[in-house]
């Protein structure tokens, strides 16, 4: 039999029932368009983040205390107990020539009050030119400078949404508020940087370093070291560089390099853009394999009506037999039918997902007044079809051999 | 061109054994029509299920123009059945909302020949049942006497050297089941053999020869003396 034939004779029978057709398909249509829709906002997200962290500078490098070895939870455990970094290790890095500049950070948390209004924030120690790094503008007042932190002076500059949180309508230039019991007096807020996936610079406060290491959180270590390099050509040198330097400083004895002995992480833009992409690719994996779920039921659902379908169609098996029919075209036509039924699902569902995914890409560029990218990765194609092509031939072979296996008088005698 | 020597076939339904034939010996040659006659039991349809190649006997011997079909596989069956045997049956057994065309095509679609071939042979067995006005038409619009001659139009689209038709004219009025008739004597005029089982002495009456089944053995094996012609002038 050819295949054209077989192919017209499954459409024959999908069509004489409709509606139990398109029920059936409706299984794989879910699952194809659920993996559709997980696969293109994954490959959406990542190519959002990685375009923000591009735009962050490719020039820099960001330096954490803690060995680069282990697993991410266990690297963020270590990162709250890790105490290696110092302001001198900043300082050695800044000699070299193909740095341009460097600064240093501290983070912590705490509660800012005025005049009886809480908040939990993140404070972020910094100095005289982490906000320029970060490309933060002040809106009002001015920046934390070289004196504040030569100074330790008692200043603070609030991101744009702390400002409004906690002064509302009222000028905050000025006045003082306090955090840990520390009076601090507000000489600038920052312009609104909108949206970011992961950081919210707008609800930061920024206090100069040498007063938040002294005076709010006594202690002496940093959190990072941001390095910007002269330009993109010469960061992998200074990042090498900068290693060298720190197991110098840090009296380590590591000459083939192994980055499992250092107590620091050097990570250049594109190293943190491949972390992320390897955690939304786990991420897009993980909700895919669950959407894949559903393609199994589908698929169990084809198995099912093919199964109700051979009996049903007994006699018409019977008849082709005994014209000629051999076991292997019974076999294959059942197997070409279930195959349809599942391809078109496929197509279905893939068209539907893009469509749930090219919309919901608007409405998140919308809310979240990102350029949310929508994307149909290749990958997910292939997959709609090859899954929709396998599901089909995997739960119409049962059924299929089912068919074949018929007894040619048995099923011409069937009523 | 049929060899039959002491055939049996016994179903075994649990501990129950049942003899459909017990002992069964005779000869067809090409060109006969034959008639199989007895009743309901006599085990006349599992005789033609054997010689029709869709069942095998439990012993004996059964050879098909000197083969046995103990030296054929299924696939050697399916194309025995496909190339040189048709068959029409009491309940005429078309593909439902499927056109004349389609049915009367469908042993063609598992043989090898170019689809041009497959068409004209279609049209042709088509036209020899007079049904050339009906070939779009779905197999359900068709009244009982048209769908037994596209069932007839079907057993004979791929030439084949016998056809078997079971109580062909069961299901039928007098006057339907007599073009049946008048068709299947035209066939054997044509030089193809005919064997038809029926329970009904006057069906019977118009092939050549008559063998008479009862409890699985054969009861009489005669030639018949006075026989009858169909006449309608339907067959062309």
């Amino acid at each position: 039999m050819s295949f054209k034939d077989s192919i017209k004779i499954s459409f024959i029978t999908l069509r004489t029932n409709k509606m139990r057709s398109v029920l059936t398909m409706l299984g794989i249509i879910i699952g194809v368009g659920s993996v559709i829709i997980m696969m293109s906002l994954g490959q959406g997200a990542q190519n959002l983040i990685i375009g923000q962290v591009a735009s962050m500078g490719s020039n820099n490098i960001y330096i954490e205390p803690g060995s680069p070895a282990g697993s991410i939870s266990q690297q963020v455990i270590d990162q709250q107990g890790k105490v290696s970094l110092k302001a001198k290790d900043a300082e050695a890095i800044a000699k070299d020539p193909n740095v341009e500049s460097v600064s240093v950070m501290i983070y912590g948390n705490g509660v800012a009050s005025y005049l009886g209004e809480d908040k939990k924030i993140t404070f972020m120690g910094v100095d005289e030119k982490a906000m320029a790094i970060s490309d933060l503008l002040v809106m009002s007042g001015r920046e934390i400078t070289e004196d504040d932190v030569s100074g330790m002076a008692r200043v603070v500059v609030l991101g744009y949404k702390l400002g409004q949180d906690l002064f509302g309508e009222e000028d905050p230039i000025g006045k003082t508020i306090r955090i840990k019991k520390l009076s601090l007096k507000v000489v600038g807020v920052l312009e609104e940087k909108g949206g970011q996936i992961f950081q919210t610079f707008d609800d930061y406060a920024y206090i100069p370093i040498t007063t938040t290491q002294k005076l709010l959180m006594g202690v002496d270590y940093i959190n990072a070291i941001l390095v910007k390099a002269k330009s993109e050509k010469v960061i992998d040198q200074v990042a090498e560089n900068a290693r060298l330097i720190l197991r110098e400083q840090h009296g380590i004895y590591n000459p083939e390099g192994d980055l499992t002995k250092d107590d620091f992480k050097v990570m250049s833009q594109v190293d943190a853009a491949n972390m992320v992409t390897q955690i939304t690719g786990a991420l897009t994996a993980f909700l895919s394999s669950i959407a894949a779920i559903a393609l199994i039921v589908g698929g169990i659902g084809i198995m099912n009506i093919m199964l109700v379908s051979v009996t049903e169609r007994t006699k018409e098996i019977g008849l082709r037999k005994a014209v000629g029919a051999r076991n292997k075209d019974i076999m294959n036509q059942f197997l070409i039918e279930s195959t349809t039924l599942t391809l078109l699902g496929g197509i279905i569902g893939f068209l539907g997902g893009i469509s749930f995914s090219f919309i919901a890409s608007i409405i998140i560029g919308k809310l979240l007044q990102t350029s949310w990218g929508f994307a149909i990765p290749f990958g997910a194609v292939v997959l709609a079809f090859g899954v929709a092509a396998i599901v089909g031939l995997v739960f119409g072979i049962y059924p299929a051999k089912k068919a074949a296996k018929l007894n040619p008088i048995e099923a011409l005698r069937h009523e | 061109m049929i060899e039959i020597q002491d055939l049996r076939k016994e179903y075994c339904d649990g501990d129950v054994k049942t003899v459909a034939l017990d002992g069964v010996s005779f000869n067809i040659n090409k060109g006969e029509f034959l008639a199989i006659i007895g009743p309901s039991g006599s085990g006349k349809s599992t005789l033609m299920h054997i010689m029709g190649f869709l069942d095998r006997p439990s012993s004996g011997v059964f050879k098909f123009e000197n083969q046995g079909i103990e030296e054929l596989n299924d696939d050697q069956l399916a194309f025995i059945r496909n190339n040189k045997l048709g068959f029409v049956f009491q309940f005429f057994n078309l593909l439902p909302r499927t056109t004349v065309f389609d049915n009367v095509k469908l042993p063609l679609i598992y043989t090898k020949i170019s689809e041009e071939e497959k068409k004209k042979r279609v049209l042709d067995a088509i036209e020899s049942v007079g049904l050339s006005h009906r070939i779009k038409h779905l197999s359900n619009q068709l009244s009982g006497g048209e769908q037994q001659r596209v069932a007839i139009a079907r057993a004979i689209v791929n030439n084949p050297e016998v056809i078997f038709a079971d109580e062909p004219t069961g299901n039928l009025d007098s006057k339907s089941g007599q073009q049946i008739m008048e068709i299947l004597q035209g066939l054997n005029e044509k030089g193809h053999t005919v064997i038809l089982v029926t329970h009904e002495q006057y069906t019977a009456e118009m092939a050549k020869r008559i063998i008479k089944l009862k409890d699985g053995q054969i009861v009489s094996d005669e030639i018949v003396k006075e026989r009858k012609i169909a006449k309608n002038g339907l067959y062309k």
